[in-house]
C-alpha cells in the first residue's frame, strides 16, 4: 500500500507518461484480479486479463485528461470499481451503438487500422518523444532524415485515414 | 472534425517541420510572419495542433495497451512454463514414490523368504539331546536273552515300535527290573511322538527314584529331557540341574548344556 506521498507522486510520473506504476500494477494483480473477476462476473482467465488491461489503460486516460486529479486512496478498490462498472456498462449496453464517439475514440480507432511501422513510430515520437536519430536507430533507418521523413508519412497517411472517415460520415 | 475544416494536406509538410523544430531560424521567422497575416494557414496550424494533441492521448493510451499486452503474453509464459516445471518434478516424485514402493516391497520380500525362523522344537531336541547307547553285546549275550538281543537291535537300528514290543515280551526273570522299566521309557521317549513321550515319563521316574539302581542317574537325564519335550519347563530345569551336579552321572555334561543354552527358558 503507498503512502499519500508516493499516490501523488504516481499521478506525477503518470502525467509525464511514465506508465510504468500501472504496468508493475498489473503484473502483480493480474492472477489476483482474474480470481475475483471469476466470482464475481463468471469470466475466463483470457477475457478477465483483457478487462484489467481495458479498466487501466481507462485509469492511465483519466490521468492523461485530467478527469483524474487525485489518485484514489485504494487504487485497488477503484480499479475493480472501473471494473465492475465496465462489465456492467458492457451487458446494458451491448445492444447499443458503439461509445466511439469521441474525436479521440475515433482516432484511436484509425489509428489501429495502421501498419505496425507507422503505429511504432508515431507511438515513439509522439508518446514517448523520442528524436529523429534515436528513432532511426531504433527503427532501423539508414538515418535520421530517413526517420524524419518516414514519421511525416505516416502521420499525412493517418490525417488521410480520418478526412476519408470524416467524407464517408 | 467538421466538415467545413480546410484540408491540411497543402500545408502538412510545412507545419510538420514548424512544430518538429526543423526550420532555419530565418524560415521560422517567415513562417511565424505569415500565420499572422495567413488566417487559412492560421487555420491549418490550429487544426494541426488539434490533431497532434490527439495524437498524443492516442500514442499514450495505445503505448500503455501494448506494453500490457506484451506483459499478459510474458506473464502466461512465464505461467506456462511454471506449470511445466511443476508437472515435471510431480511426475519425477511419482516415479521416485513407485521406485521406492518396488524397492520396500523387494525386501520385503527378501525379508520375508530369509527371516531368521526360530529353531523348531525338533531341532533343537535333536541339537541337544543325547539318545541313550544300545546295551553292546556282550551284555545281551543274545543265546540266552534273544528278545533283548532283537530289542537292541531294533533299537539300534531306529526302529523303536518293534524295540519295544521284542522288550515287552521278555520275562522279568530274564532282566534286571531297573532295566526292563528303563529301556520302556528310552524306547517310549526315542519315538518322539507327544504321547508316547507322556507314556516315556512314569517309567523314567520309576527307576530314577530308585537310589539303588545303577540307572538311576541316566534315568533322571532322560525323564529331565522329556519334561521339556512335553514343555514342562520347570520340572525339566529342576531334573536337570540335579543331573548336571552329579559328576558320576554320564549325563552331566549334555545336561549342562542344555541348561546353558536358552531353551529352557520361560
Amino acid at each position: 500500500m503507498e503512502t499519500p506521498q508516493q499516490l501523488a507522486e504516481v499521478l506525477t510520473s503518470l502525467r509525464v507518461g511514465n506508465q510504468s506504476f500501472l504496468v508493475q500494477f498489473y503484473e502483480q494483480n493480474r492472477t489476483l484480479f482474474a480470481r475475483w473477476a471469476r466470482r464475481q462476473h463468471q469470466l475466463e482467465p483470457v477475457s478477465a486479463h483483457e478487462l484489467l488491461r481495458t479498466v487501466l489503460v481507462e485509469f492511465y486516460d483519466q490521468v492523461a485528461d485530467g478527469r483524474l486529479t487525485k489518485v484514489p486512496d485504494n487504487v485497488r478498490a477503484y480499479v475493480y470499481g472501473l471494473a465492475d462498472e465496465q462489465v456492467r456498462a458492457a451487458r446494458t449496453t451491448a445492444q447499443l451503438p458503439a461509445l466511439e464517439d469521441g474525436r479521440r475514440q475515433r482516432l484511436l480507432a484509425l489509428f489501429r487500422t495502421m501498419g505496425l511501422d507507422c503505429q511504432k513510430m508515431l507511438m515513439y515520437f509522439y508518446f514517448r518523444g523520442y528524436h529523429f536519430e534515436k528513432m532511426a536507430g531504433k527503427m532501423g533507418f539508414a538515418n535520421a532524415n530517413v526517420a524524419r521523413m518516414q514519421k511525416s508519412s505516416c502521420l499525412r497517411k493517418l490525417y488521410e485515414l480520418r478526412l476519408r472517415a470524416a467524407t464517408a460520415a | 472534425m467538421p466538415l467545413s475544416a480546410p484540408d491540411l494536406r497543402p500545408y502538412l509538410e510545412e507545419l510538420e517541420r514548424f512544430a518538429d523544430g526543423q526550420l532555419s531560424a530565418a524560415e521560422q521567422e517567415a513562417f511565424e510572419a505569415r500565420l499572422e497575416t495567413d488566417p487559412a494557414l492560421y487555420q491549418a496550424y490550429q487544426q494541426y495542433e488539434q490533431l497532434t494533441a490527439d495524437l498524443r492521448w492516442v500514442a499514450g493510451h495505445e503505448t500503455l495497451y501494448q506494453r500490457l499486452l506484451a506483459l499478459d503474453r510474458r506473464l502466461d509464459q512465464r505461467q506456462e512454463a511454471l506449470s511445466r516445471v511443476r508437472r515435471r518434478q510431480r511426475q519425477q516424485q511419482s516415479r521416485w514414490g513407485v521406485g521406492v514402493a518396488a524397492a520396500v516391497l523387494a525386501l520385503l520380500g527378501l525379508w520375508l523368504l530369509w527371516r531368521p525362523t526360530a529353531p523348531s522344537a525338533a531341532t533343537t531336541w535333536k541339537r541337544y539331546y543325547q539318545p541313550e547307547a544300545a546295551l553292546p553285546d556282550s551284555v545281551v549275550r543274545e543265546t540266552q536273552r534273544p528278545l533283548l538281543a532283537e530289542a537292541m537291535r531294533h533299537y539300534r537300528e531306529g526302529e523303536f515300535p518293534p524295540a519295544l514290543q521284542a522288550l515287552r515280551r521278555i520275562p522279568t526273570s530274564a532282566i534286571g527290573q531297573d532295566t526292563l522299566t528303563y529301556y520302556n521309557g528310552i524306547f517310549l521317549l526315542s519315538q518322539n511322538e507327544p504321547e508316547q513321550i507322556q507314556a516315556a515319563q512314569p517309567f523314567l521316574r520309576r527307576v530314577a527314584t530308585q537310589p539303588g539302581s545303577p540307572l538311576a542317574g541316566r534315568a533322571r537325564y532322560h525323564l529331565g529331557m522329556a519334561y521339556w519335550r512335553n514343555q514342562q519347563t520347570t520340572a525339566a530345569r529342576n531334573t536337570l540341574r540335579a543331573v548336571s551336579n552329579d559328576p558320576r552321572n554320564p549325563y552331566q555334561e549334555a545336561a549342562r548344556r542344555v541348561l546353558r543354552s536358552r531353551v529352557l527358558k520361560d
